[in-house]
C-alpha cells in the first residue's frame, strides 16, 4: 500500500518535472532575438513541409489523391443520399482526379481542422469551401479562388436581425468554431457573445432549436439555409469584405499548387464552374446568384 | 514554441478550466446521490424501482456520454424540453457517472460478509440501521479507489463538451488552432491544463485511499 502510494507521487511529480523541462526549453528558444526566432521558423516549416507534403509526380505515382471536403456542408460539400459525396467542391474534385488520372480519397474535414490536415500530410488539397484569408496564407498555400463569398447573419422572421447593433447583451450568435465569420466577429465585434459549435451540422440544430438569436456564417450558407427553411431571414446579407474561395495545399507544395492554378486557369476556357454552379448549386440558389459566386478562371 | 502566445491564451485556458471544474464538481455531485440513491435500491431490493435502477445503468453505461449529450441538446427541445448547454453537460456527466458510481458503490456493499448483516439483525438493528451503522461505513471506504477512478474518468469525458457549444480546455484549443493556427502552443497548455486539473486529484486520491483503509473492521 505504501509503496503504491510512494510510487504515485513520484510518477506525479516526475510528469510535472518533464513539463517543467520542456517549458524552460522553449522559453529560452523563443527568448533569443526575433531575426534568429524567424530564420528558426522557416527551417522548422521547411522542415515539416518535407515531410507533410506530396508533389504531383508522387501523387501520381501512388495512384490516390487525398481531398479534404465537407460531408456535411450541403450544398457544397456533403454526402448525397446514396452515400456518395456531392456538391460545388466535389463536382471540382472529381475534375481534378480525371486530370490527373487518379483515384481520389476523400477525406472528411471539420472547419477547425482544415489547416491541420494539410500540415501533417493527411490530404493533398483541401476543397472545403475554404476563404482566403492572411492568416491562414501564413500557413497553407491557397490556389485561385473559384468562389465569391461574403457573410452573412440569418434569424428567424419574426425577430429579424438586420444590423448587428441589434444584437442584445445577453444575446448569443452561433457561429462554426473555425470559420471566418468567428474571427471575423472575434475582432471587430469583441462584444458579442458567440456560441461556437465544432460542425455544421450541431450549429444548424442548435439554431434551429433556437439557442441562439442568429446565425452568422459565409452568407451563400445562410441564403441557403433561409431558402431552405421557412421561418428565417437573412437581415444582413453581406457583411465585411467581400472574400474568395480557393483549394490550398500544404504550404511551400510548389509543384501541386502551379498544377491546380493552371487547371483552374485551362478549366475557364471551358466555363467550368459555370457548369459547376449549373449542376450543384442552381437548385438552391437559382441563376440569380450565378454571377455573383462563380469565379471563373481565377479570375 | 512562442511563450508570448502562451501567455496570451493563458486566461482564455484559465476559464475553460474554470467551467470544466464548475460542470464537473455539479455534474460528480449529482452522480454521487444517483449512485447513494441507486445502489441503497439495489441493496434493499425494492421492486420496480429496482428494475428503473437496473435499466438506467444499463443504458448509460453502453452509451458513450457524446451520444447523452447530443440526444439532451439538440433532441429534447423538439419535444419541447429547453435545457441551456451547462445544465445538459450537468445532467449528462451526473447520469453517466451516476450508472458507475451505483456499480461501484454496489460493489463495495456487496464486498461486506453477510453474517455482519445477519450479526447486526439479530442484535435488534432495524433494515437502515445496519445499512447506516454497519455496512455503508465500511463499503464507502472499500470503494473509495473506484469513486476516484470515477472521478477522474467524469473530469475527462468533460472533453466532449465542445458538441453542446461549451469553451472547455478541448474546446477553446481546437478553437484557438482554427482561428489562429498556433497548433503547437495550444496543444501543450491543453495538456498542462489536464495535468493542472486532474493531477492533484490522483495525489490526493492517493492520500485519502490510504487513511481510508482504516474504515474496515472484522477480518
Amino acid at each position: 500500500m505504501k509503496n503504491n502510494f510512494v510510487k504515485r507521487i513520484t510518477s506525479g511529480l516526475l510528469v510535472t518535472g518533464l513539463l517543467a523541462a520542456s517549458l524552460t526549453a522553449c522559453g529560452s528558444s523563443a527568448s533569443t532575438s526575433e531575426v534568429a526566432e524567424e530564420k528558426e521558423g522557416k527551417v522548422e516549416a521547411a522542415a515539416d513541409a518535407d515531410a507533410g507534403f506530396r508533389t504531383v509526380d508522387e501523387i501520381k505515382e501512388s495512384g490516390t489523391i487525398n481531398i479534404g471536403v465537407f460531408s456535411d456542408k450541403s450544398p457544397f460539400g456533403y454526402v448525397d443520399e446514396n452515400g456518395e459525396y456531392a456538391g460545388y467542391d466535389v463536382y471540382f474534385a472529381e475534375r481534378i482526379g480525371k486530370d490527373l488520372g487518379v483515384d481520389i480519397n476523400y477525406v472528411s474535414t471539420e472547419a477547425a481542422n482544415r489547416i491541420e490536415y494539410l500540415q501533417t500530410g493527411k490530404v493533398d488539397i483541401i476543397l472545403a469551401n475554404f476563404t482566403v484569408t492572411e492568416e491562414r496564407a501564413q500557413e497553407v498555400d491557397f490556389a485561385l479562388p473559384y468562389m465569391n463569398v461574403a457573410l452573412g447573419v440569418v434569424s428567424p422572421s419574426d425577430a429579424v436581425i438586420e444590423s448587428l447593433d441589434d444584437i442584445g447583451a445577453d444575446d448569443q450568435v452561433i457561429v462554426i468554431s473555425g470559420t471566418t465569420a468567428e474571427t471575423y466577429l472575434t475582432k471587430n465585434y469583441p462584444d458579442i457573445k458567440l456560441q461556437k459549435y465544432d460542425a455544421y451540422a450541431e450549429a444548424k440544430t442548435a439554431f434551429e432549436n433556437g439557442n441562439g438569436v442568429a446565425w452568422a456564417n459565409d452568407n451563400t450558407e445562410v441564403i441557403a439555409f433561409a431558402i431552405e427553411n421557412e421561418g428565417y431571414e437573412v437581415g444582413i446579407p453581406s457583411l465585411g469584405d467581400q472574400d474568395t474561395i480557393a483549394p490550398a495545399v500544404t504550404k511551400g507544395n510548389e509543384s501541386l499548387l502551379n498544377w491546380l492554378n493552371d487547371e483552374i486557369e485551362s478549366l475557364g476556357s471551358e466555363n467550368f464552374f459555370h457548369a459547376d454552379y449549373e449542376e450543384t448549386l442552381l437548385d438552391t440558389y437559382g441563376a440569380d446568384y450565378e454571377d455573383t459566386l462563380v469565379v471563373e478562371g481565377g479570375k | 514554441m512562442n511563450t508570448d502566445i502562451l501567455i496570451e491564451y493563458l486566461p482564455l485556458y484559465k476559464d475553460a478550466l474554470f467551467l470544466t471544474l464548475r460542470i464537473g464538481w455539479q455534474g460528480i455531485f449529482l452522480a454521487f446521490v444517483i449512485g447513494l440513491i441507486g445502489s441503497a435500491i439495489l441493496h434493499f431490493k425494492i421492486p420496480v424501482l429496482k428494475s428503473i435502477v437496473g435499466v438506467h445503468i444499463e443504458l448509460f453505461r453502453n452509451t458513450p456520454l457524446l451520444v447523452q449529450l447530443f440526444f439532451i441538446y439538440f433532441a429534447l427541445p423538439k419535444v419541447g424540453i429547453q435545457v441551456t448547454a451547462e445544465t445538459c453537460g450537468k445532467l449528462g456527466l451526473g447520469l453517466l457517472g451516476g450508472a458507475y458510481m451505483i456499480e461501484t458503490f454496489r460493489s463495495g456493499l456487496e464486498a461486506i460478509p453477510t453474517i455482519q448483516t445477519e450479526s447486526a439483525l439479530s442484535l435488534g438493528m432495524n433494515d437502515f440501521q445496519t445499512l447506516w451503522h454497519v455496512i455503508l461505513p465500511q463499503a464507502v471506504s472499500i470503494s473509495v479507489p473506484g469513486l476516484l477512478a470515477n472521478v477522474i474518468f467524469l473530469l475527462k469525458e468533460t472533453s466532449v463538451f465542445s458538441t453542446i457549444s461549451l469553451m472547455d480546455l478541448m474546446f477553446t484549443a481546437k478553437d484557438l488552432i482554427g482561428m489562429y493556427a498556433k497548433t503547437i502552443e495550444c496543444l501543450f497548455l491543453l495538456v498542462v491544463f489536464y495535468l493542472i486539473m486532474l493531477l492533484p486529484i490522483s495525489i490526493i486520491g492517493a492520500i485519502v485511499e490510504r487513511r481510508m483503509r482504516y474504515g474496515q473492521f472484522g477480518d
